[in-house]
């Protein structure tokens, strides 16, 4: 009921505001989707409503992005995705408050994308806007000609936001001895100034490259997981595990990379690179303490898009590299990851087909992801795919039982 | 006196030699007049296209869209306003002078809130699902073709030159075109397409045009593709020409600001 209240009064404040010439825009969706495996479960159903207020002048702008994802039996989750303010000087813009932040050339690859943190509450398959969580941030753009110093400041650190327990889309937990106890005391970074985070970009958009610089001090925004073993050495001869507890933990991750993108003829060639400086690893080494060790790693992306036979064709590799490794640590010392796109419309674009992929070559697991969007009308937009899950480890692999097909009907205003 | 009128013959000689060079000119002199024909230093409109399929069914775009010369480079920025779905989306064409010089383009989708370089060789791809593709909104550059002069006629009480134009790329997605060109207003009134089998594909009829400022604008067209029977008609409105569009209106920023 306060729910409804609530969505009341938005709808009534949203109606006096088109009164005043701001615009509303937006879309209601319909989200059904079974899994293949098992007893068919429904892996979602879900009914969405997305209202963009916005108003824009020449000095000063300001969108608020409230929704709600209604699910059956249960409370609707509302929230805002974005709620700022921008104001435009001549070669200055700054905008304050709740916003996605998006950087860097790969798709659906973070590399230097790192600003907006993600919601992963349903893994990756979400639309790219729905992942990227809003931060309550400051940002001003710098313009020279057609270069741009972007700088970054946000005072609150916001981390991944995970499936909640009990969801099928919840990371499996690594394996333990024992079952462990999680102790959550050390995960919260306490919002104060010396927690904030900053990060900057130099881009440049020219008739030869676009390219972007980019460095940031930050949090890393998944945790890593501390794990205390409590042995009993009663018998010192054979100490006996008696417990783990795991204590989730954020540090600090200094950041710098760059992208470009360029055409090559008919292709046009991305690449994308970042050196993390201070990221935790969990090691297998009995001298770590709390199983975790602190090494610096590369992570960076090569691609290129295509048109054959008007279907539009995009690879991209991927590949993480943890450096000054040693065999104890549990990740590979190279994850390669690969990603490829077909897509092509027909009837007049009202009709498109469309395949896209992950590939994992460490776990030989994939995510495959086909769909059909039909127009209807315009504005009105039906979706059939699917998401298969092949493999048993890994990112993609930890899903295997999930693979679904699902529908989305989607209405634009 | 003998040498005067020796001089006086050879000017007219030359005036009469000009005269009728101008009167017979090539099939790609006339494409170049109509390519180059002047439409003012920039431009702003409103663009809007509707597109009706075999069963009369509509569906309507609206853009608005900015244009300036720059001398060697023209740039151009469209914002799409509908339908809902692509509202924000914003692309960014920068076209050179060189012919060897590919066009630059970009697109902001700010479902992606990035903006992303795309490829301009696809000019043969169709502009947002209409029945133009981006060679046939102007794109296509007279030295890619050859062209000659298939005769002179009057079509809707205006003389016109009939061209036929072959592309230089036997692989070209038209086999040839045939263009209905308005002696001394330089407007394509009338264009045929025959696809890559030579089979009749598409008219393009300009149902509309205006002498703004001094130039001679088309404001409102209709491609008929008879293949797929389908129709989009384009029209411009709200059209301004030679306001001063600031160079800094086509540049990313502009693009994720938007309108």
């Amino acid at each position: 009921m306060k729910y409804l209240k609530t969505l009341s009064i938005v709808f009534i404040f949203a109606i006096g505001l088109q009164a005043q010439g701001i615009s509303l825009t937006g879309y209601a969706r319909n989200y059904m989707g079974v899994l293949l495996k098992g007893d068919h479960n429904y892996a979602i159903i879900q009914n969405t409503f997305n209202l963009n207020v916005e108003k824009t002048g020449d000095k000063i702008a300001f969108k608020v992005n409230p929704y709600m994802y209604q699910y059956p039996n249960m409370n609707p989750e509302l929230g805002l995705r974005e709620a700022y303010l921008d104001m435009y000087f001549s070669s200055v813009d700054v905008r304050v408050g709740k916003q996605q932040i998006i950087w860097g050339k790969a798709d659906g690859v973070f590399i230097t994308d790192i600003v907006s943190p993600k919601d992963l509450t349903e893994f990756l398959l979400r639309d790219f806007d729905e992942i990227r969580m809003g931060i309550t941030s400051v940002k001003a753009d710098y313009y020279i000609g057609d270069n741009t110093l972007e700088m970054v400041w946000i005072p609150t650190f916001t981390p991944t936001k995970f499936a909640p327990e009990g969801s099928i889309w919840r990371p499996a937990m690594p394996a333990f001895p024992v079952k462990p106890v999680i102790d959550r005391s050390r995960e919260e970074v306490q919002p104060n100034l010396d927690n904030s985070e900053f990060f900057a970009k130099f881009s440049a958009l020219t008739e030869y490259i676009d390219f972007e610089v980019m460095g940031g001090y930050a949090w890393d925004d998944d945790p890593t997981m501390h794990v205390v073993k409590h042995m009993d050495f009663s018998n010192p001869q054979h100490p006996v595990l008696t417990g783990i507890t795991v204590y989730p933990e954020h540090h600090r991750l200094t950041i710098g990379g760059g992208s470009f993108s360029t055409t090559l003829g008919p292709i046009v060639l991305r690449g994308e690179g970042a050196y993390y400086q201070g990221k935790y690893f969990n090691t297998n080494d009995p001298r770590a303490k709390e199983s975790v060790v602190k090494k610096d790693y590369l992570h960076y992306l090569l691609g290129i898009d295509y048109t054959l036979m008007d279907w539009h064709l995009s690879g991209q590799f991927i590949q993480q590299a943890i450096l000054d490794y040693d065999d104890f640590i549990q990740n590979d010392q190279y994850s390669n990851m690969a990603t490829f796109l077909a897509t092509k419309d027909y009837l007049n674009e009202t009709l498109n087909l469309s395949f896209f992929m992950y590939y994992d070559f460490n776990n030989e697991a994939s995510l495959i992801r086909p769909k059909v969007t039909y127009d209807l009308a315009d504005a009105f937009e039906i979706l059939v795919g699917a998401n298969i899950f092949t493999g048993t480890e890994g990112m993609f692999g930890q899903f295997h039982d999930n693979s679904m097909v699902y529908t989305k009907l989607k209405y634009s205003f | 006196m003998k040498y005067k009128l020796s001089l006086l013959a050879l000017l007219t000689f030359a005036f009469v030699i000009n005269a009728f060079a101008q009167d017979k000119l090539t099939g790609l002199q006339v494409m170049e007049k109509v390519y180059n024909r002047p439409t003012g230093n920039d431009m702003e409109a409103t663009l809007i296209m509707t597109l009706i399929n075999s069963n009369g069914d509509k569906r309507v775009r609206e853009i608005k869209q900015f244009i300036r010369d720059f001398g060697k480079v023209e740039k151009k920025i469209m914002f799409f306003v509908k339908p809902a779905d692509v509202r924000n989306t914003s692309f960014m064409n920068w076209s050179y002078d060189d012919p060897n010089k590919d066009d630059d383009q970009w697109i902001y989708l700010p479902a992606l809130k990035k903006v992303k370089r795309i490829s301009s060789d696809s000019k043969g791809d169709y502009f947002m699902g209409s029945d133009f593709t981006y060679d046939d909104l102007g794109d296509r550059k007279p030295t890619d073709d050859n062209h000659k002069i298939l005769r002179e006629e009057k079509l809707n009480g205006e003389d016109c030159y009939v061209i036929e134009s072959t592309p230089k790329d036997p692989d070209y997605m038209y086999s040839k075109t045939v263009t209905w060109v308005v002696k001394g207003k330089w407007i394509g009134l009338k264009k045929e397409f025959y696809d890559e089998d030579g089979e009749y594909l598409k008219t393009l009829t300009i149902q509309k045009y205006d002498k703004i400022k001094g130039y001679w604008i088309i404001t409102k067209t209709m491609m008929d593709n008879v293949q797929k029977n389908h129709k989009t008609i384009m029209e411009l409105k709200d059209v301004k020409i030679d306001t001063g569009i600031p160079a800094r209106m086509f540049t990313e920023r502009m693009m994720k600001r938007g309108l």
